[in-house]
């Protein structure tokens, strides 16, 4: 395990995440970069969030296995990708190869 | 109401969230090449990308899911059992991740002993 993700950021990533579920309805926050699913997320909210406003937090076991689990998922993806590409006979992981992972990959994580 | 406010605040979420995302964006590329590298491999510049953007969205959605199985838990903080739970489709990988949190386990009373026992020490000594 040369390089992970750093713990504190994952935590700030996941801190702004429950931040941003709390308020409301925010869906123009981040227009840029979700274009589906948000309406699922802010009907969920509302129910759970009135009643409790303590913020979410992290215990660091708990943030560690986090980052793990998502350098797994990195790792995976490139691996698998790879695996294709050398089937192809090719040294350079394309999009096609991605592409033909992906369903996959995505109903594993 | 609180129109002002609210806005720029959200505006210095939106910032806030772009230099995490691209923060992120980097160590997910060193990870990336360093794993292409290792299977003699060299990725596009569209794949490494799309990679990076898929561990955020995924990282994203974990984040919601961890908050909903701690409150479904009636618990505050989030566990690891938690994270583990998040894998729960793939028993493989949740296998690999109860082993991981174990291996944690098992160095963190460790250090916990060691420190009593030097504070031990410590008050021995003067005696």
């Amino acid at each position: 395990m040369e390089d992970a993700f750093d713990p504190d950021l994952i935590d700030a990533i996941f801190k702004l995440v429950w931040k941003r579920k709390k308020k409301g309805p925010p869906s123009a926050a981040f227009v840029g970069s979700e274009i589906g699913g948000t309406d699922v997320v802010d009907a969920e909210d509302e129910v759970g969030t009135s009643k409790k406003n303590r913020p979410t937090t992290v215990k660091v076991e708990a943030l560690k296995l986090s980052c793990e689990l998502i350098r797994i998922f990195v790792i995976e993806a490139v691996q698998r990708a790879a695996i294709i590409a050398e089937a192809e006979g090719i040294s350079k992981i394309e999009a096609t190869h991605l592409e033909r992972i992906l369903p996959q990959l995505l109903l594993d994580f | 109401m609180e129109r002002g406010e609210s806005d720029t605040e959200r505006e210095d979420d939106i910032e806030k969230a772009e230099l995490l995302k691209d923060r992120f964006r980097l160590s997910a590329i060193s990870i990336i090449q360093n794993e292409a590298k290792k299977h003699d491999m060299e990725a596009s510049e569209a794949v490494v990308s799309c990679i990076a953007d898929l561990a955020f969205k995924f990282s994203e959605q974990l984040a919601k899911d961890l908050e909903l199985f701690a409150r479904h838990a009636n618990r505050k903080p989030v566990n690891m059992e938690d994270v583990i739970l998040s894998a729960h489709r793939n028993e493989d990988l949740a296998a690999s991740l109860r082993s991981f949190s174990e291996e944690m386990k098992a160095k963190a009373p460790q250090i916990g002993k060691k420190r009593k026992k030097s504070k031990a020490d410590d008050i021995g000594i003067p005696e």
